[in-house]
């Protein structure tokens, strides 16, 4: 079975994968970055209006072959008083 | 005396010396149950009692598609499965992906322990309440604590109960758990698990080398778990005797 790495970061605490997992298919370490990034989302609130959570992909070889993207983007609709 | 389940039980009640003896007449045929073995599957219906002598065991489940929920760790001196003798079937599997030595004890001399023996009854009793506070707590920590708080808190949990059995020491334990069993465990993505154990390496609030667990400031991990051993149940009631005592008042 292939190996691959994923490297997560949350815009705070960047993760290098230095062990990597074996997977069936590449199909479904794309299904483990993803499933990483709720869970990223849950543990850091944003301390402001965006925060961009990423899970990527390398291969053996160090080619990156996919990144998941979550971005977190809070918008006001109203005016806000700056008291 | 390093009877684990002895020392264990001796947190749920006075025991006597002929107490201890019997426990430890109960506890000496020990099998080993090797990596990867269930010890009692879901809708079973064992006739043996299970007693955890050494190593880890664990309750879990195992859904339709796959995944994995481990609710529990049994670790030396804990009963897999006290109630057989009055529950149907099994709701859930207790097995050792790692491997551990267990007592297997019959019945019938679970039945003629409570029927004769009121201090190992009491005991018996208070840790099963202690096994409910510690799945409370856990509950808790699922829907409440963020993964980093959570993940510290096990830890802090499983030095407490290794060290009343006598299987820690100050500050470490043989953890012979995997990432993908934490996984499982905390209710999150391996990959998380992976972000989460650098960050608590980060902090220095833990050192995980060689399958064992190095908590290089116990206080600093337990004020950042927010871990407060009072749900393990480790202080007697002031009256705590079974036999009828005058009480202090």
């Amino acid at each position: 079975m292939p190996r691959f790495y994923i490297d997560t970061d949350d815009g705070v605490f960047p993760v290098r994968d230095d062990v990597g997992h074996e997977f069936a298919s590449v199909e479904a370490a794309r299904n483990m970055a993803q499933r990483a990034l709720p869970d990223m989302a849950r543990q850091k609130l944003p301390d402001g209006e965006r925060r961009t959570f990423t899970a990527s992909i390398r291969d053996e070889n160090g080619t990156v072959l996919y990144v998941a993207t979550l971005s977190l983007v809070g918008e006001w609709m109203v005016p806000r008083s700056t008291a | 005396m390093s009877n684990p389940l002895i020392m264990k039980l001796e947190y749920g009640a006075r025991l006597t010396d002929a107490d201890r003896d019997i426990l430890q007449d109960l506890s000496s045929r020990t099998r080993r149950i090797p990596p990867h073995q269930d010890i009692t599957s879901e809708s079973e219906r064992p006739e043996n009692v299970h007693l955890v002598m050494e190593g880890f065991a664990c309750r879990y489940k195992l859904l339709p598609n796959g995944k994995r929920q481990i609710m529990a760790y049994l670790v030396p001196g804990d009963f897999c499965d006290l109630h057989v003798a009055i529950l149907g079937e099994m709701d859930h599997s207790i097995g050792t992906p790692w491997g551990c030595t267990a007592v297997e004890i019959p019945r019938a001399t679970i039945d003629d322990l409570t029927a004769h023996h009121p201090r190992i009854t009491r005991a018996l009793w208070w840790a099963t309440l202690a096994d409910e506070g510690t799945l409370r707590e856990w509950l808790v920590n699922m829907g409440q604590r963020e993964a980093d708080k959570q993940m510290a808190h096990f830890f802090c949990e499983m030095l407490v109960r290794l060290q009343i059995v006598g299987c820690a020491n100050a500050d470490s334990f043989n953890f012979p758990i995997s990432q993908t069993d934490l996984a499982d465990t905390l209710g999150i993505s391996g990959v998380h698990v992976n972000r989460v154990l650098q960050e608590l390496r980060a902090k220095g609030l833990i050192a995980w080398k060689s399958k064992r667990l190095h908590i290089p400031d116990v206080g600093r991990l337990k004020a950042f778990a927010e871990f407060d051993p009072k749900y393990l149940h480790l202080t007697m009631r002031e009256n705590g005797n079974s036999r009828a005592e005058p009480r202090l008042s």
